[in-house]
């Protein structure tokens, strides 16, 4: 376990600015997350300052990142599965089964676009479909359950149901998820499916996971988990309590309610535009900087 | 106020009620501590309109199974003793107040 000044949690645009702004004060910075997990990624950028035509986010990204790198910070890429706090500040564990820890954290995961949307997906909500597998896994005692997701979040999902279902089949024909936790949720009896879920079938109640080779999962419960754990989790992890919309309510120095949480991009708020987060990324690394050195005024 | 239901006051609560708001919780379910101050002004906003109350689904697994509960925070809603559609999932004040007075 490594211990740092800063920790920036997510590595978009917002949290690899912060990284700069923080590591070039000279604090140590660790920045966590996975570049493709950025809205920027795979798109272009048309509006941002001093950049004429379309800048390749993806290339951007890079940059960035390397860009952080060189001043010092450290780049971490893997999703964090958990934060809490400790008498020196806060502790986030990784996919890959490592921990960090750090006196300031910086919340910038983005905002999740990814939708699973498919048919019975609306119709069976709380008649066996769920977005929250902590929440309900209580009531699948011995039941069948599949989990939909390709990234740590369904890992550590389909490994937590094991200890509930009497099987758990995790549905994903993408897994992004570190090796780590794919082997921890097979050694704790998830039976991996790689097949797309193509819809959800089922009468009062959900009974069935039908997948892309025509095949069919008899289940009582499917769990979709996309993505990695959202920013409003990590902050109920801290105790912070997100807005109703999971947004993350930051004042103009980007601090939050919870001292040594700071927060920016997308997930403070909208416009869900670059020159924001970069923006608020800026005074969220000096502001975790200043409070991690002891030096916030 | 919002009042902590049991198997044994639940039926009570909802005779005792025209129209009653049952939010349906866990202890270790994020959305449902966020719902928890919504719910209290909620009750607030509703006093002599719908009684509110809550149930924790942890404590009382033989009554949420019941129920049909499957999935929380789970606001479950009767008038008239009868069981309306709930609201599944967290939901803001608003939406909870549109909603209940709709039902008045
Ligand atoms: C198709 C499209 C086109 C767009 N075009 C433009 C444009 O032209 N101009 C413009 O200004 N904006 C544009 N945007 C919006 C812009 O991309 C976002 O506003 C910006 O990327 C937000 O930055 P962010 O750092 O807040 O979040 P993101 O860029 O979304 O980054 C979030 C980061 O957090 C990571 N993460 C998430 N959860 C975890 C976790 N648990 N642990 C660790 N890391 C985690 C993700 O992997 C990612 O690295 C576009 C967006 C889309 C989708």
């Amino acid at each position: 376990m490594k211990g740092f000044d800063v920790a920036v949690i997510g590595s978009g645009p917002s949290g690899i600015q912060a990284a700069i702004h923080s590591s070039r004060k000279k604090a140590s910075t660790v920045l966590l997350g996975k570049p493709s997990g950025s809205a920027m990624s795979g798109t272009h950028v048309e509006n941002y300052f001093g950049i004429p035509g379309k800048a390749d986010g993806d290339g951007l990204l890079r940059t960035g990142i390397a860009q952080a790198v060189s001043f010092g910070a450290v780049h971490i890429p893997e999703s964090v599965t958990s934060l809490s706090v400790t008498p020196e500040g806060f502790r986030a564990v990784l996919e890959g089964g490592g921990e960090v820890t750090a006196r300031a954290v910086i919340l910038a995961t983005g905002v999740s676009r990814v939708k699973l949307g498919i048919p019975g997906e609306k119709e069976f909500f709380g008649k066996g479909v769920s977005y929250c597998a902590v929440c309900d896994c209580s009531f699948y005692k011995g039941l069948k359950v599949a989990v939909i997701g390709g990234e740590a979040e369904a890992a550590s999902s389909a490994e937590m149901m094991t200890r509930y279902a009497s099987e758990v089949f995790w549905v994903s024909d993408d897994i992004r998820a570190a090796d780590y936790a794919v082997g921890k949720a097979e050694a704790a009896g998830v039976r991996i499916i790689r097949l797309k879920p193509v819809s959800i079938g089922g009468g009062e109640r959900v009974d069935s996971l039908n997948l892309s080779d025509g095949s069919s999962l008899r289940v009582d419960g499917v769990f979709i988990e996309l993505g990695a754990r959202s920013a409003a989790e990590l902050a109920m992890d801290v105790d912070l309590m997100p807005e109703v919309d999971d947004t993350i309510a930051v004042d103009g120095s980007c601090a939050t309610t919870v001292p040594g949480v700071f927060a920016c991009g997308d997930i403070t708020g909208r416009p869900w535009q670059v020159a924001r987060a970069v923006g608020q990324g800026a005074q969220a690394g000096l502001s975790a900087a200043d409070y991690a050195k002891g030096t916030a005024q | 106020m919002v009042t902590e239901l049991s198997e044994a006051t639940f039926q009570k609560f909802i005779d005792d009620n025209q129209l009653a708001l049952i939010d349906c919780w866990a202890p270790w379910c994020g959305p449902c501590r966020r719902m928890a101050p919504i719910l209290e002004q909620v009750a607030k906003a509703m006093e002599g309109k719908a009684g509110v109350a809550k149930m924790n689904t942890d404590d009382n697994p033989d009554l949420s199974m019941k129920l049909g509960i499957n999935a929380i925070p789970a606001l479950l809603i009767y008038k008239n003793g009868v069981p309306q559609p709930p609201l599944i999932g967290l939901r803001a004040k608003e939406e909870i107040i549109s909603h209940l007075n709709a039902l008045l």
